[in-house]
């Protein structure tokens, strides 16, 4: 593979004769651990999901019984809907609101820049569980923007709290460090002198951003855009606490049916379904930060 | 407005066009800052005040009366007495137990070569390439077959599958990036491998590692989902503690109050992080 090119020269040969075996030990534990527990169940319940038990003869056979009761299933189907909704929505903000500020912050030496930074990158300190709480508080009925809205006289006030648009506000809110963190490391690749050469022959900034900052923020931009997008797609404390109780996000849905009903094989096909939806963004992910080391 | 200017007009005035941009920018930035403060820090005050409120009446915008009477009370309570040290105690572990089996492999993914090396480290991405709460409910199934639900060792296993990517990426390449030539020079004067490493290569590492550790702790400290899968009924931490606090909350200063505790170890690594979250560490750890 491409990547392999950017090995460090070889060790001196006194180590190499155990070198191999040495590393192999050193490594193991931590891959055994991952086989276990990620490719061990995924591949145990995507199997489970196609090859469906008798329940007079007890014997398997390959069917897409599973498949065929979710997509059947309308509350399922809906759900499946509201997810990918929420998930490209979260998405598309997250951009919208990231991409401005990590420019500014990419060019910006101001003290009022590094006090964007710093409030960008404070989400990252504040778990999923407290920000829930925060944002019911913030925004939920009788919360504070509520009562700064009825203070300013500003009547009829719409709670997103237990709304789709809770979920989003809250995910988002996760997101903005990450995003934004990436984002800005991407820009800082672009050399100023690059950029300060292009004015000078008369580029304006709209040419700058697309003819050199957008080529050189693709990568990092595609890798954001994958994590982000598994990221909502596979979370369950922000949708299970800020979001309505119908439709329900998968994460939520997989829970109840796990937890509530009990129902661990309609779980399982949840979960696969969860799998498939991100098989080719997850691939895309791993592509481009192999490709992006592969370079470096 | 550049777009009109000749190249010979741009050089004569450059000064007062960067000034015009930097002005717009700046601009940009306090619209930004005010946007954030109010969005940002907003929530977080609300969780303040209301652990210090001793009752807090609509519309009013702060507490209508301050005390910390519900503190005691909140610690009176057997779940959350229990949840804490608990809380630590599996953070702790699992962090532990992360390093033990995570550094070695890391320092055998910078420095030792074999084959499929490159590749053996790409696969931890896939720690991030499967939606998280589905991943879990595959392992909840797996575990129910091994009667690990509702065990300590169980919640231990699934705390663990998060912390090995950074646990191996940012500790990988900080052993990439020791300088080799001095490890070299400290043998050739006759040092022992054991204390090249203790006195040249540790020292040089010790931030990323401590940042790798530091970070580990706190994530698996909040970790949630897998534990209210796996944990459930019988191991209870502090952040599922905090689901039923806030799906039944009766008493607001309660969820208040434990979010604020529970937040002190985020708090003291935001102090803590301001060194070395500048080297691109935490990218690192994101797989990026």
């Amino acid at each position: 593979m491409a990547a392999t090119s950017t090995l460090p020269p070889a060790q001196p040969p006194r180590r190499r004769n155990y070198g191999s075996l040495l590393g192999y030990l050193m490594v193991a534990p931590p891959l055994l651990i991952m086989i276990f527990l990620i490719f061990y169940p995924a591949a145990q319940a995507t199997v489970r999901t196609l090859f469906v038990e008798n329940a007079q003869t007890g014997a398997s056979a390959f069917s897409f019984a599973r498949y065929s009761t979710f997509l059947n299933n309308k509350i399922a189907v809906s759900n499946l809907a509201f997810t990918l909704a929420i998930t490209i929505a979260t998405v598309f903000f997250l951009f919208i609101i990231c991409f401005p500020l990590a420019i500014y912050l990419r060019f910006s030496t101001s003290r009022i820049a590094s006090a964007v930074q710093v409030l960008a990158l404070f989400p990252l300190f504040v778990p999923g569980i407290i920000l829930a709480f925060a944002l019911i508080r913030f925004m939920g009925n009788r919360g504070t923007v509520d009562t700064l809205l009825s203070l300013l006289g500003i009547k009829g006030f719409v709670t997103p709290y237990l709304r789709p648009s809770g979920i989003v506000i809250g995910l988002v809110w996760e997101g903005i460090p990450f995003t934004t963190l990436v984002l800005t490391a991407g820009l800082r690749q672009v050399d100023n002198a690059l950029i300060e050469s292009a004015r000078d022959v008369g580029a304006d900034s709209l040419t700058i951003f697309r003819k050199i900052l957008l080529p050189l923020v693709k990568r990092p931009a595609l890798i954001v855009f994958c994590l982000n997008f598994i990221g909502v797609f596979g979370s369950y404390t922000i949708p299970y606490l800020l979001g309505p109780a119908a439709p329900q996000m998968l994460g939520v849905y997989m829970q109840q049916t796990y937890g509530d009903y009990q129902d661990k094989p309609g779980a399982e096909t949840l979960a696969v379904i969860s799998f498939l939806f991100c098989a080719v963004i997850g691939l895309l992910y791993v592509r481009t930060v192999v490709r992006q080391r592969g370079e470096r | 407005m550049a777009t009109t200017l000749t190249p010979a007009l741009t050089v004569t005035q450059p000064r007062q066009r960067i000034a015009a941009q930097n002005r717009r920018q700046e601009l940009f930035g306090v619209f930004a800052l005010i946007v954030l403060v109010f969005l940002i820090l907003g929530p977080i005050s609300s969780v303040f005040l209301w652990a210090f409120a001793e009752r807090w009446r609509y519309p009013s915008l702060i507490p209508t009366t301050w005390g910390l009477s519900y503190w005691e009370e909140t610690f009176n309570r057997a779940d959350i007495r229990d949840a804490l040290p608990l809380s630590i105690g599996l953070a702790l572990t699992v962090t532990a137990l992360s390093a033990l089996i995570c550094l070695p492999a890391a320092y055998a993914f910078a420095r030792l070569r074999f084959r499929g090396r490159q590749f053996l480290l790409l696969s931890f991405l896939a720690t991030n390439a499967f939606p998280r709460f589905g991943l879990y409910v595959s392992i909840a199934v797996v575990f129910f077959r091994l009667n690990l639900v509702g065990t300590i060792p169980g919640v231990i296993l699934i705390q663990l599958v998060n912390t090995l990517l950074l646990m191996i990426w940012i500790p990988t390449s900080a052993f990439q990036g020791v300088d080799r030539a001095l490890e070299e020079a400290a043998l050739d004067v006759g040092a022992s491998r054991w204390r090249v490493f203790l006195q040249i290569t540790l020292p040089q590492v010790l931030p990323s590692l401590a940042a790798a550790v530091l970070l580990t702790l706190v994530s698996t400290f909040y970790e949630a989902q897998g534990a209210l899968l796996i944990g459930l009924p019988n191991v209870r931490t502090l952040p599922i503690i905090m689901y039923q606090l806030i799906n039944n909350a009766v008493v607001v200063q309660y969820g208040a109050i434990v979010s604020l505790v529970m937040w002190l170890p985020s708090l003291l690594l935001l102090i803590v992080a301001q060194r070395f979250l500048r080297g691109g560490a935490i990218s690192a750890g994101f797989g990026v």
